[in-house]
């Protein structure tokens, strides 16, 4: 057993509009003078410690979890799952 | 700062002196860590200690004064109102957000000490001009910290204000209130008086948070200050719900004798005040206490500023019971220690005596005798020439309208829930002061803040005195009885002469006015070193007022909209050439200086009972009292809530001494505007006249959407439409930048 | 209005003797992760589930309502509002549908005068499942301006189609962001009405009559 390190990434979908990362876009960085940032998602995330045989059962792990308990709502967001450096 | 013991501490030679000479040998490291958290300003008001000693502090129904940990006074039928105020600046101007946010939390736990329900808030803020990005980064996340963490826990933000004003720039304050309503026979003291009894620390974990928090809520703000985050707590208001209600249901049991909780100096004050007070001792084994981190030092545990923990004292026979209400709310809670008649706080670790000091040292902190001197700027700013009289007034008003401290502040309060617990009948915006219901009963509790920092600024005297009279006429105007106060005292460095001899006369202002009114101080926050080292720069004096009155009956509720046409409009009170501070000089015309609005605290006391007598016999449809940008504003303010329009003629009170601008925009005190039905003109002069209060017809309000004044050398009108779009976007424009 | 009522702690739910559920409004976990997600999977819930499927009353009030959403009573997501902020006011809203466990007892078209408050009421559903809704007249409240129009500017928080409360296909939950109980007395009501008392009436009628 090693002890694997997973991120999960929760963003809207692009039908639910994303108005935080509109904001800051548009009123902080554009405006303050980075106008080649075209495009700004917000999102939530975590980092998680995983004890699992391998790197490949350490993602199914979480991405069973992830959809079990509905860590994100499949109809309004989207989950990236990324192994992370140790 | 000197090293004592392996540690560094903010204690002056001749109070280390002391403190080795009281023990007999040098403390220890954990000991001299404890008293000097306790001294320091922020715990022990050393400097403020004897100014404080003017305030009035007694009244029949006072059931808890100052020195406790929230104001209790008893409005009848068994039931008690505890409120009080506190101060969060520091953190605040660092970490906005959190800084605000566990003012909330702190301010929460005051009262729930008492054994009562937390149900209202209220902030009373104070941030640089908007045109500073820095100030409105501080403003709008001062804001969503209270908003996120009251919201939460469910109790609702019910009032406040905000002042903007260059001399907050680095140093925002921000003031929290709460009240609490409860049963007069479930109140808790904050003293350990049963030996025996047993300390049962209870909520959040005990970390590395918040050492040296208090140390450096006295110390000024510098550069250095941003490393200083540590010091700040994270909220965490979700524990905080669960210790609300698990305290709440404890309580019902009866066997909680006292109660206190650990908020600025940790286990450390909490302990020592409920020995301290109760005239006991007690032994606490830190083996006991639940850590978040390994390896904590007694000198860590003692001082950590966790959030989120109470110090209940309970009845032996009753622990088991108290425990498993704390396990049913899944709340973290351990037996730490126990209530002895040794007078001294002994702390024991792995067996072993780690620390011991005598309960009461730690509230025997030394006064210091602080230097006064009038400042110079007093005398200099009150003669100044007066502007040039603006020559189209109706410009001149629909300015003010747009002003940061006259603007509607929606943009605040739509973000509290004020609707939760069901108690809100008069909500923000609606009146002068809020209005909640007591349950199960007709009657009411009215709340507000008050302050005026650029009155204040300009004459300590009479703009602390200010404070108090337009508090209580909020309370007034809204049908309600004031009945008690609590301060938060707001200034720079008490070290310097000048700071001080303002602080001093302010109090003076508020001590006079509130023994006239007959309001007792019950309570109150005093917060120095509010000012920027770099800058040299202190903050305006900010005295800000909580004031608490009772309504008999919610039939006598009365709001500042106008509410039909035809209504007549009263002016009640004289107006004076007093535009010193105002906003009007500040926003208009760039000024600082002038003569202040003087208080007459005879005159005050005589218009308030006005007030409450000519709405008690339902005289009055509106009520609105006169204070920043004058009658013109107060008047321009009912026609917007109420989407009324008037017709107003001023020959009634113009005199050759008074200009124009003067008439319209002075902010003098003791002024009411009201409007009536017309039937009832002469009972409300009669009544004016039994409380000798000058008494004027202005006008009438019309269905017409205009704010129309005539005078004899010329017309001013204003357009509703116009005046709301000014007045209530003018915030939330800033804000979106 | 004379029903009997009990406030159960979570943990102690153990049967579903009650003829309804209500889940009121709040900040159930500190609304940590989203709003409602935790709670729903409270055991308490599981019995809440079996109450529905008896075809009995269930009402969610604000964070009641995103606790019904997460645990799949009822269809759809509540996101944050469009405004960023927490939004505590008075809105209108328009009845879409008398044909409810709540609504039995209110006109069509009704104006009703309620108080919102919360940061997550944005009601977004994928366009299919909006159809849906439509077709099956589960839309119970659209917020409208004073006149019962359907405008943006009625629509405090962004959501999808104005809709502020839906109720299921057997037509027996309901989730609604304002909240009637605050709506309910005359003295609450800035506009002296007492609107919200007529969700529980329906309840009381759709009870006395099963």
């Amino acid at each position: 057993m090693t002890e694997y390190t997973i991120s999960i990434v929760i963003e809207n979908k692009p039908a639910a509009r994303d108005p935080e990362g509109m904001t800051i876009q548009k009123n902080l960085i554009n405006r303050g003078g980075y106008s080649m940032i075209t495009g700004v998602r917000s999102g939530k995330y975590f980092r998680m410690k995983v004890d699992a045989s391998s790197p490949d059962e350490a993602k199914e792990i979480v991405f069973k979890m992830t959809n079990d308990l509905r860590i994100f709502n499949p109809i309004a967001h989207v989950c990236t799952i990324n192994m992370e450096e140790t | 700062m000197p090293m004592v013991s392996g540690v560094k501490v903010d204690l002056k030679p001749d109070e280390l002196k002391y403190i080795k000479k009281t023990l007999g040998r040098t403390p220890n490291m954990v000991e001299i860590g404890m008293i000097d958290i306790m001294w320091s300003e922020h715990c022990s008001y050393k400097s403020s200690t004897p100014v404080l000693k003017m305030l009035p502090t007694k009244a029949s129904y006072v059931v808890a004064g100052p020195g406790e940990d929230a104001g209790v006074i008893d409005i009848g039928d068994g039931m008690v109102v505890t409120f009080r105020i506190e101060s969060h600046n520091h953190p605040s101007a660092i970490v906005p957000y959190d800084g605000a946010a566990t003012g909330i939390g702190g301010i929460v736990r005051d009262i729930l000490c008492k054994g009562a329900r937390p149900v209202a808030l209220l902030d009373p803020l104070r941030f640089g001009s908007l045109t500073s990005g820095h100030s409105r980064w501080l403003f709008e996340y001062v804001i969503k910290g209270i908003a996120d963490y009251g919201n939460c826990i469910g109790v609702p933000t019910v009032g406040g204000e905000v002042e903007f004003d260059d001399s907050f720039e680095t140093n925002c304050l921000v003031n929290v209130c709460c009240l609490g309503i409860g049963r007069k026979e479930d109140f808790v003291p904050s003293k350990a008086t049963n030996v025996g009894d047993v300390l049962i620390l209870m909520g959040g974990s005990t970390g590395r948070d918040g050492l040296g928090g208090v140390t450096f809520a006295s110390r000024v703000l510098t550069d250095k200050s941003e490393e200083d985050r540590p010091a700040v707590q994270i909220a965490d208001p979700f524990t905080k719900k669960l210790i609300i209600e698990a305290t709440l249901e404890a309580i019902q049991t009866g066997y909680v004798h006292g109660l206190k909780d650990l908020g600025g100096g940790g286990l450390t004050c909490a302990a020592s005040e409920l020995a301290g007070g109760g005239g006991t001792g007690v032994d606490i084994d830190l083996n006991k206490i639940f850590l978040r981190e390994p390896g904590m030092i007694p000198y860590e545990i003692m001082l950590s500023e966790s959030q989120e923990r109470m110090a209940f004292i309970v009845d032996p026979q009753g622990v088991e019971a108290v425990l498993n209400i704390f396990k049913k709310w899944e709340v973290a809670c351990a037996v730490i220690g126990e209530v002895t008649d040794t007078e001294i706080m002994r702390l024991m670790k792995d067996g072993e005596v780690v620390g011991e000091l005598p309960a009461k040292i730690l509230d025997d902190a030394p006064v210091i005798p602080r230097q006064t001197r009038k400042p110079a700027y007093i005398d200099k700013l009150k003669h100044i020439e007066s502007p040039e009289l603006p020559r189209n007034l109706t410009e001149t008003i629909y300015q003010l309208l747009g002003s940061p401290n006259i603007a509607d502040m929606g943009w605040v309060y739509h973000q509290y829930d004020h609707e939760v617990g069901v108690r809100t009948v008069v909500k923000p915006g609606q009146s002068d002061a809020a209005v909640l219901r007591v349950l199960n009963t007709d009657r009411g509790i009215a709340v507000t803040t008050d302050g005026n920092s650029r009155h204040t600024y300009l004459d300590p005297y009479h703009g602390g005195a200010g404070c108090v009279a337009e508090a209580c006429r909020n309370i007034v105007a809204v049908g309600a009885k004031p009945l008690a106060m609590v301060d938060a005292l707001n200034f720079g460095s008490p070290e310097d002469p000048e700071i001080f001899w303002t602080f001093s006369e302010t109090v003076r202002g508020i001590a006079d006015i509130c023994k006239v009114l007959e309001l007792p101080c019950v309570g109150g926050k005093v917060s120095f070193y509010n000012e920027d080292e770099a800058r040299k720069k202190a903050v305006k004096p900010s005295p800000v007022l909580m004031v608490v009155g009772s309504l008999d009956s919610l039939e006598n509720i009365t709001t500042m909209d106008f509410k039909q046409g035809g209504d007549l409009i009263i002016l009640l009170g004289d107006t004076f050439n007093e535009l010193g501070g105002s906003e009007y000089y500040h926003f208009i015309h760039h000024l600082e200086g002038g003569i202040v609005p003087q208080t007459d605290s005879q005159r005050e006391k005589q218009v308030l009972e006005c007030i409450m007598d000519a709405i008690n016999q339902k005289l009055v449809t509106a009520c609105h009292d006169c204070s920043k940008g004058g009658l013109a504003i107060a008047i321009a303010k009912m026609c917007m809530k109420g989407n009324l329009g008037a017709q107003i003629d001023l020959t009634p009170i113009e005199s050759p001494e008074l200009r124009m601008d003067e008439l319209l925009f002075s902010e003098s005190h003791s002024r009411f505007i009201l409007s009536i039905k017309k039937d009832h003109l002469n009972a409300i002069k009669e009544l004016a006249d039994q409380h000798s209060v000058p008494v004027y017809l202005l006008g009438k309000v019309t269905q017409e959407p205009t704010f129309a004044l005539s005078y004899s050398s010329g017309k001013i009108k204003c357009e509703l439409d116009k005046m709301k779009k000014i007045w209530l976007e003018t915030i939330p424009k800033i804000m979106k930048g | 209005m004379h029903m009997d009522a009990d406030l159960i702690w979570h943990a102690y739910f153990r049967d579903s003797e009650y003829n309804a559920a209500i889940l009121p409004g709040g900040f159930s976990y500190g609304d940590h992760l989203r709003a409602g997600i935790i709670a729903a999977f409270s055991p308490a819930m599981d019995i809440v589930k079996e109450m529905a499927k008896e075809g009995k009353p269930v009402l969610g009030i604000c964070n009641g309502f995103q606790i019904l959403v997460e645990s799949g009573l009822l269809p759809g997501a509540l996101l944050q509002n469009d405004c960023l902020t927490f939004v505590c006011k008075w809105v209108h809203l328009r009845t879409e549908t008398s044909n409810s466990a709540f609504t039995n007892e209110i006109e069509k078209g009704a104006i009703l005068k309620m108080p919102i408050a919360h940061g997550e009421g944005r009601y977004f559903n994928e366009e299919n499942s909006l159809k849906e809704l439509n077709e099956n007249d589960q839309i119970v409240f659209r917020y409208c301006d004073e006149n019962g129009e359907i405008t943006s500017e009625a629509n405090p928080n962004g959501a999808f189609e104005n809709i502020a409360g839906i109720c299921n296909i057997e037509r027996n939950v309901l989730g609604l962001m304002p909240h009637p109980e605050r709506a309910s007395e005359l003295i609450l009501s800035p506009y002296r009405s007492s609107d919200g008392l007529k969700i529980f009436q329906s309840l009381k009628q759709f009870l006395e009559g099963r």
